[in-house]
């Protein structure tokens, strides 16, 4: 009895051993695992008297860029963005209108949403980095693409547009790579909230729909 | 065996200080209506330029400019470049900094905005434009292990240049009081006969310290 415990217990320690080495091996070999920072600071923003739908698809959620390397010689890339752009736009709606109401489906005249007149769709259409081997610059770069749609509670299209963002951070010393496009993947994702939240008003198709927004409010407000 | 490892310590450290490589540096100054009892109760933020493709002016430059201010007059209060970044987000990225000082009235209009710097109590606004890069290397240098040790041989030489601006803008009259350019450059060598023997030439530390003075001039009722 006490004998087949000990050999158990050798049995447990070999298996672990294995699965470790394992690990290290799938580790050493592997893509480069990048899971972007997801925090993000309180915007100093007025909000937009308004209540606005978002919805997120599961892709947006999930965002993560996988990219397989050309040569068997060489890692390649996985990283993950999709805690960081909910944190960030998040963020970044909360204080850019007075109410908002995430959504689980997207609008459409099935499943119209009453409590909304307006919904506002992000998605990431591109992402693109550069690391100091493919460019021979000493920086990390990182670009992405979101497509914005604006529709009305039913899903019928107000406004469309395409927006971009960058980060880059510089070759740092006792930095790795992967914290080196994280580090840029968070400085994109400022800029992707910065670029939104200073920029929205100014699309034409957004300032039309914003000045009849605020003509519908002081019309309801103007009849006694 | 103590006061031995001490005496060795001084002399690294001296020599190290003898063998440092020369920096030629030129700051020019122009500035008006400083305030001419200092900043008083009031704090001043130095911000770096990043809108440029092709560089970006160091956070640790920043950094540097800031701690040589304040560790010679500790009643400066510079607010912390991230501080000021995160507290006015999304107004001060590359993408949306204002780029004349005309643009703080409009930022100033909005009412989250003007509450925070109220609160930050900001006075002047520093905004440090420029790089330090590498002109030129050339020699080569190589190094053996073997049974009996390891050693290198050879010689490396690079120099360095530094050009930075630092534009001084009133908060509170929105306008330009000052600018002081600086551009230093330096030589740096690397000896390596078994041990290598680095001589630096401090050239981002001469430009940071003499825009950090010149600052200083401006803003310190001591100086």
């Amino acid at each position: 009895m006490l004998g087949s415990t000990t050999i158990d217990k050798q049995d447990s320690q070999l298996r672990a051993t294995a699965l470790a080495l394992c690990l290290l091996f799938l580790s050493a070999c592997g893509a480069n695992q990048v899971i972007v920072e997801s925090r993000f600071p309180q915007p100093a923003l007025d909000p937009i008297p308004m209540t606005v739908g978002v919805y997120f698809s599961e892709d947006f959620k999930t965002h993560t860029f996988v990219d397989k390397p050309e040569a068997e010689t060489e890692r390649g890339w996985v990283v993950e963005t999709g805690a960081a752009q909910m944190s960030l736009w998040q963020t970044i709606l909360n204080a850019m209108f007075e109410k908002v109401v995430y959504l689980e489906e997207a609008p459409s005249t099935e499943t119209p949403n009453t409590e909304v007149q307006s919904v506002l769709i992000p998605t990431i259409s591109d992402l693109q980095y550069a690391i100091p081997a493919h460019t021979n610059t000493k920086v990390f770069e990182l670009w992405l693409k979101y497509d914005i749609a604006l529709t009305d509670h039913t899903g019928d299209s107000l406004a469309e547009w395409s927006m971009t963002a960058y980060g880059k951070t510089p070759e740092a010393f006792m930095q790795s790579n992967q914290e080196a496009v994280g580090a840029a993947a968070t400085v994109a994702l400022r800029d992707a909230g910065a670029n939104f939240a200073v920029n929205f008003p100014k699309v034409p198709a957004v300032s039309e729909w914003l000045q009849r927004a605020r003509d519908g409010i002081s019309s309801r407000e103007a009849t006694p | 065996m103590n006061t031995s490892k001490i005496t060795q310590v001084i002399c690294l450290t001296a020599l190290t200080l003898l063998v440092q490589g020369c920096v030629t540096a030129k700051v020019d100054e122009m500035t008006y209506n400083p305030p001419e009892a200092g900043v008083g109760a009031s704090s001043v933020v130095l911000l770096g330029r990043r809108h440029a493709s092709n560089y970006d002016t160091e956070r640790d430059f920043v950094q540097c400019v800031r701690s040589h201010i304040q560790g010679k007059d500790d009643t400066i209060e510079v607010i912390e470049e991230s501080q000021f970044l995160d507290a006015l987000y999304p107004w001060f990225e590359p993408r949306t900094a204002p780029m004349h000082p005309g643009a703080i009235r409009e930022l100033l209009a909005q009412p989250a905005v003007a509450s925070k710097i109220q609160e930050l109590d900001t006075q002047y606004m520093i905004w440090i434009d420029g790089n330090t890069e590498r002109t030129g290397a050339s020699g080569s240098m190589t190094c053996g292990v073997g049974p009996t040790g390891a050693g290198c041989f050879g010689f490396g030489t690079w120099s360095d240049e530094s050009n930075y601006e630092a534009v001084i803008w009133d908060f509170s009259n929105q306008a330009e009081v000052g600018r002081i350019n600086t551009s230093t450059s330096g030589q740096s060598y690397m000896p390596a006969v078994v041990v290598p023997i680095p001589i630096i030439a401090p050239v981002q530390g001469t430009a940071c310290d003499g825009i950090g003075e010149q600052l200083l001039q401006f803003l310190s009722a001591k100086y």
